[in-house]
């Protein structure tokens, strides 16, 4: 029942956006995350990896009014963009380096409940107490060493890396206590026909 | 120390991370025990973790986007129409600063050839606001170097206490503390290291503006808010940063040679207790203020320069030497235009009356008086008072030989023309009365920087914070901030 009433709801944003672009904007903060977490894992550049982010969202923006709802959640329709966008660029990379692509890189699988678990956590670190996220963002996203963020936040390095511990050790629990709640099957039948 | 040494294990998790250079496998759970495995891995899986910048940029992007794509959006829906716009000294590091107060996340930074931040734009909730760097030439000056703001900002959070402190730890200032409002928030205000105050407030109750009303209709009726003590100007009234103040024999006499020949108005004088002397006096000539007083032990009767910006320096030099001045050179034009011609006062004192004929100058440069520092070492000082002072070099006409013929520095609002002492130009080094919003720290910076103390900080009968300094090149300094109105 759950998932059906979030399904409409996700529905009813994504015809609303279609209407009026100005709606847009719900529909990136609820996919940016997984549309970000995917395209990072494969590409495992940062720079590059916010330069496909970017291109995959304008693109949905602009082909929003082409877009079918078959029940499937939105993410995958992005995620889809997200994984041609992917192959394009290593295609172009390919070509311009002289080397074939290998088919491995170029594989189409999109594993959704991996894509799920990375956004969650991703947004969980939203959620961390101020000090805690103010580190782990600093270190994780900015790429910042213990004494850059020492210095920055007026405290010692062991104080920074106390908080770095304990920022991960919130969101273990957190990741736990969110996976007790939801029953795997779920989640994997929300997976199901995405792939392609 | 148990969970010191997993923080300091788990540390070396995640530099391993960040060292491994390739891609794929940094993001692969690194070897590590039992314990920390659950963590390390969350750690890997947070190599990827966007930054919330990034997020923002992006959706501000696509809303530009929407907001030219869709005809029925208005720009005030998807741009915010009214948009604050301040300046900062060191805008980098207030933009640094509203990101870990307020949470702020960067838009956008244009930064120019001097590393200097011409436009930037960040985000706090739901709020665009720009910012920029302090550019004195364009008019762009900061609360720093004004002084202060007029400007209130307000800023509305969920949970008030906790942004204070975390404002307050971070360097701010209380200026009202927090309490609970008759108007249904909790609110108090901070100033922020830049000189802008916050308002922040968390809204407690939903009342309507009758409703406000109403309550403080009956906070009137009841004898209404107490109030706080009028507020003290940090820079008084008339005053620039810097002001000359001579030290001299004979301060009566001198007052009215410059009420003769400079048409110096005198605001008043304090008279040195049982003595026919003058400790203090204040004039006005022109747009300028000029302090002086009869020397004394600690404050001997020294010469200074200065320019004198007139309307007509044939006329100003005849009463100058009516008035007992004495020629240092007669009115001639200069080649780069200017009409100039040079006297000595009574007390020894040497004027530069100049006539500016060119256009263009700066309003700082037309000031009425601008102190003339002839210096040994002149090229050494200017870089002194970047260091003690943020001075910044507003002109530089170098001479052959490395040393500085001619400078114009500003210091604040204040220009000083500075030039290396040579046979022709004795050393005459200055004594500047110093305003600033923060005297203590312009005072650590200077002793930092190798000023000797004269008369150390410390707070004056007559309402300001004030010392007395030398620096290496002879120069005296009196760095002070209004702290109390004080009648006399």
């Amino acid at each position: 029942m759950k998932d059906r009433s979030q399904d409409a709801g996700e529905r009813r944003l994504v015809e609303a956006a279609q209407k009026d672009p100005g709606r847009f904007g719900e529909l990136y903060e609820n996919n940016f995350e997984r549309v970000y977490a995917y395209i990072a894992r494969r590409v495992g550049n940062r720079e590059e990896a916010q330069d496909l982010t970017a291109e995959v969202f304008h693109q949905a923006l602009a082909n929003l009014a082409r877009y079918e709802w078959r029940g499937l959640p939105f993410a995958a329709w992005l995620l889809r963009i997200a994984s041609n966008a992917i192959a394009d660029s290593w295609k172009s990379k390919a070509r311009e380096q002289g080397n074939p692509s290998s088919d491995e890189l170029l594989s189409h699988h999109i594993d959704m409940e991996d894509v799920e678990q990375r956004a969650k956590l991703f947004r969980l670190v939203t959620t961390l107490p101020t000090d805690q996220r103010r580190v782990i963002e600093m270190r994780f996203a900015q790429e910042k060493s213990i004494r850059e963020i020492a210095t920055e936040l007026g405290r010692t390095g062991g104080a920074v890396k106390q908080l770095q511990f304990r920022g991960l050790e919130t969101l273990r629990a957190q990741l736990v206590a969110s996976s007790r709640k939801k029953p795997a099957a779920k989640s994997a039948s929300k997976s199901g026909g995405t792939n392609g | 120390m148990a969970n010191q040494s997993l923080s300091e294990q788990l540390d070396k998790i995640v530099d391993a991370l960040f060292a491994r250079p390739n891609a794929a496998s940094s993001r692969r759970e690194p070897n590590v025990g039992a314990s920390l495995r659950p963590l390390a891995k969350i750690a890997a899986q947070l190599r990827d973790l966007p930054g919330a910048d990034f997020k923002a940029r992006l959706k501000l992007d696509l809303e530009r986007r929407t907001s030219m794509a869709s005809k029925p959006v208005t720009a005030a829906e998807v741009r915010q129409t009214a948009v604050p716009y301040i300046c900062v000294k060191d805008a980098a590091a207030a933009i640094d600063f509203y990101k870990n107060v307020f949470g702020a996340t960067e838009v956008m930074r244009l930064v120019g050839p001097d590393k200097k931040i011409g436009h930037a734009e960040i985000r706090i909730g739901n709020s665009v606001m720009y910012l920029s760097d302090e550019f004195p030439d364009h008019g762009a000056l900061s609360p720093q170097t004004l002084g202060g703001s007029p400007v209130r900002m307000s800023l509305s959070v969920d949970d008030v206490d906790a942004v204070a402190a975390r404002a307050v730890a971070a360097g701010a200032k209380e200026v009202r503390p927090i309490e609970d409002q008759f108007y249904g928030e909790r609110s108090g205000q901070f100033a922020d290291p830049f000189g802008y105050v916050w308002n922040i407030s968390t809204v407690k109750e939903e009342l309507s503006g009758a409703e406000m009303q109403k309550r403080m209709d009956d906070i009137m009726k009841q004898g209404g808010f107490p109030t706080a003590p009028p507020a003290v100007k940090p820079i008084p009234e008339g005053f620039h940063t810097l002001t000359q103040y001579l030290a001299v024999k004979g301060a009566a006499t001198l007052i009215d040679f410059f009420k003769e020949a400079f048409g110096a108005e005198e605001a008043f004088r304090v008279p040195r207790p049982g003595t026919p002397l003058i400790m203090h006096a204040q004039l006005r000539i022109g747009d300028s203020i000029l302090e002086l007083a009869d020397a004394t032990e600690e404050f001997g009767a020294r010469a200074v320069a200065n320019i004198l910006h007139v309307d007509d320096v044939a006329a100003v030099y005849q009463r100058a030497l009516k008035a007992g001045g004495t020629s240092l050179s007669a009115p001639h034009e200069q080649p780069y235009g200017d009409r100039e011609a040079g006297v000595k006062d009574p007390a020894g004192n040497q004027w530069y009356l100049t006539e500016i004929r060119k256009t263009g100058h700066r309003t700082e440069d037309t000031r009425t008086i601008l102190p003339h520092l002839s210096l040994v070492g002149a090229a050494e000082f200017v870089e002194f008072t970047k260091r003690a002072f943020g001075a910044e070099v507003a002109f530089m006409h170098d001479a052959p030989e490395g040393k500085v013929l001619h400078a114009r520095i500003r210091i604040g609002d204040s220009i000083l023309a500075v030039g290396e002492a040579s046979d022709e130009r004795a050393a005459l080094p200055a004594a500047l009365h110093m305003y600033v919003a923060n005297v203590d720290a312009v005072y650590a910076a200077a002793v930092r920087e190798g000023a000797k103390v004269l008369r150390p900080l410390r707070d004056e009968p007559y309402g300001d914070r004030a010392a007395s300094l030398q620096d290496a090149f002879g120069n005296l300094w009196f760095p002070s901030t209004h702290v109390k109105d004080v009648q006399f």
